[in-house]
C-alpha cells in the first residue's frame, strides 16, 4: 500500500530538484527525493542503509548543498535560464539514457535462471530485521573482505577534510 | 503496464525503473543547470540511482549478495559525502574568484 506513494515522492522530488528554477526549492525537493529513497531501502530490507541515507544524505550533504545555494547570486534563477542548445542536447541524452536503461531493466528483471525474476516477499518485519544479526553481518563483511577499501576510504575522508579546509582558507589564492 | 503497477515492492522491476528515471533526471540536471550547486544536485541524483541498483540487485539474489550490495552502497555514500565537501569547497573558491557560481562565467581557461 505504502510502496507507490514512496516511489511517487522519490520521483517527484527528483523532478523538482531538476526543474525548479528557485534553487532553494530544488534543494528541498532533493531532500524529499533522498527521504523517499530511504523508504525504498526499507522495502528492500536494507534498514541500516536507510538510516545511513537519512543521516549522511538528508542530514549532511543536503545541509552542505543548502549552504552552497547561498553563494549563488541568482537563487531564483531569473537571469540564468539554460540555453536552448543545452536543453535540446540534455533532453536527447537524458531520454536516450532513460530508454536504454528502462529497456535493460525490463530485460534483466525478466531474465530466467538468475532468480531476479522471482517474487521476494519480506521474510521478517522491519522491527524483527533491525533486532536480528543483519547489521553485525554487515560489520563482519566490512572488516573482513572489504577491509582494504574501508581503510582507503577512511584515509580519503581525512585527506578530503584537509583539502576542503585548504580550499576555503582565507589566504588561499 | 497493469501487471507492472500490481507488482509492488516484491518485484525487481519497479526499483530498476525508479533508478533509471533518477539517473536520467540527474544527467538532465547536469546538462541544463548553469549553477554549480544545481549541477552538484544532478550528480547526487545519479549516485543515488546507482545505490538503489546495488541494493535492489542484491536483495533479489542471495542474502550474501544483499550484504555485499549494501557494503558497496556504504562506500558510495561515503564517497558522495567526500565529493560534496570538496565540491562545496570548490564552489566557495570559485565564488571568491569570480563573485558568482554561474558555470558559464567561469571561463578563465577558455580560449578566444
Amino acid at each position: 500500500m505504502l510502496f507507490w506513494p514512496v516511489v511517487a515522492v522519490s520521483l517527484a522530488g527528483a523532478a523538482g530538484a531538476v526543474f525548479a528554477r528557485n534553487l532553494v526549492y530544488a534543494a528541498l525537493s532533493l531532500g524529499a527525493c533522498l527521504t523517499g529513497l530511504a523508504g525504498l531501502y526499507l522495502f528492500l530490507q536494507a534498514e541500516y542503509i536507510a538510516v545511513v541515507q537519512m543521516i549522511v544524505y538528508v542530514g549532511g550533504i543536503l545541509i552542505l548543498i543548502l549552504f552552497g545555494v547561498m553563494f549563488s547570486r541568482d537563487v531564483l534563477g531569473r537571469s540564468t535560464p539554460p540555453s536552448l542548445g543545452a536543453k535540446i542536447l540534455g533532453g536527447l541524452a537524458a531520454s536516450a539514457v532513460l530508454v536504454s536503461a528502462g529497456r535493460l531493466a525490463w530485460i534483466i528483471s525478466n531474465l530466467p535462471g538468475t532468480g531476479l525474476a522471482a517474487t521476494r516477499s519480506p521474510t521478517q518485519t522491519w522491527e524483527g530485521q533491525i533486532a536480528s544479526h543483519s547489521q553485525n553481518h554487515l560489520g563482519e563483511l566490512l572488516l573482513n573482505g572489504w577491509l582494504a577499501p574501508f581503510l582507503v576510504v577512511a584515509m580519503l575522508l581525512t585527506v578530503v577534510l584537509v583539502a576542503a579546509l585548504g580550499l576555503v582558507r582565507k589566504d588561499a589564492t | 503496464m497493469i501487471e507492472f503497477l500490481l507488482s509492488g515492492p516484491d518485484r525487481l522491476l519497479p526499483y530498476l525503473a525508479v533508478s533509471a528515471v533518477l539517473f536520467s533526471l540527474g544527467a538532465l540536471a547536469c546538462a541544463i543547470r548553469r549553477n554549480a550547486v544545481g549541477y552538484l544536485m544532478g550528480i547526487e541524483l545519479m549516485l543515488n540511482a546507482a545505490n538503489l541498483n546495488f541494493i535492489a540487485y542484491g536483495r533479489f539474489r542471495t542474502s550474501e549478495a544483499a550484504a555485499q550490495g549494501q557494503v558497496a552502497t556504504l562506500f558510495v555514500i561515503a564517497l558522495a559525502a567526500a565529493e560534496a565537501a570538496v565540491a562545496l569547497g570548490l564552489v566557495f573558491a570559485v565564488f571568491r574568484t569570480f563573485r558568482d557560481v554561474d558555470l558559464e562565467k567561469v571561463r578563465t581557461l577558455h580560449g578566444d
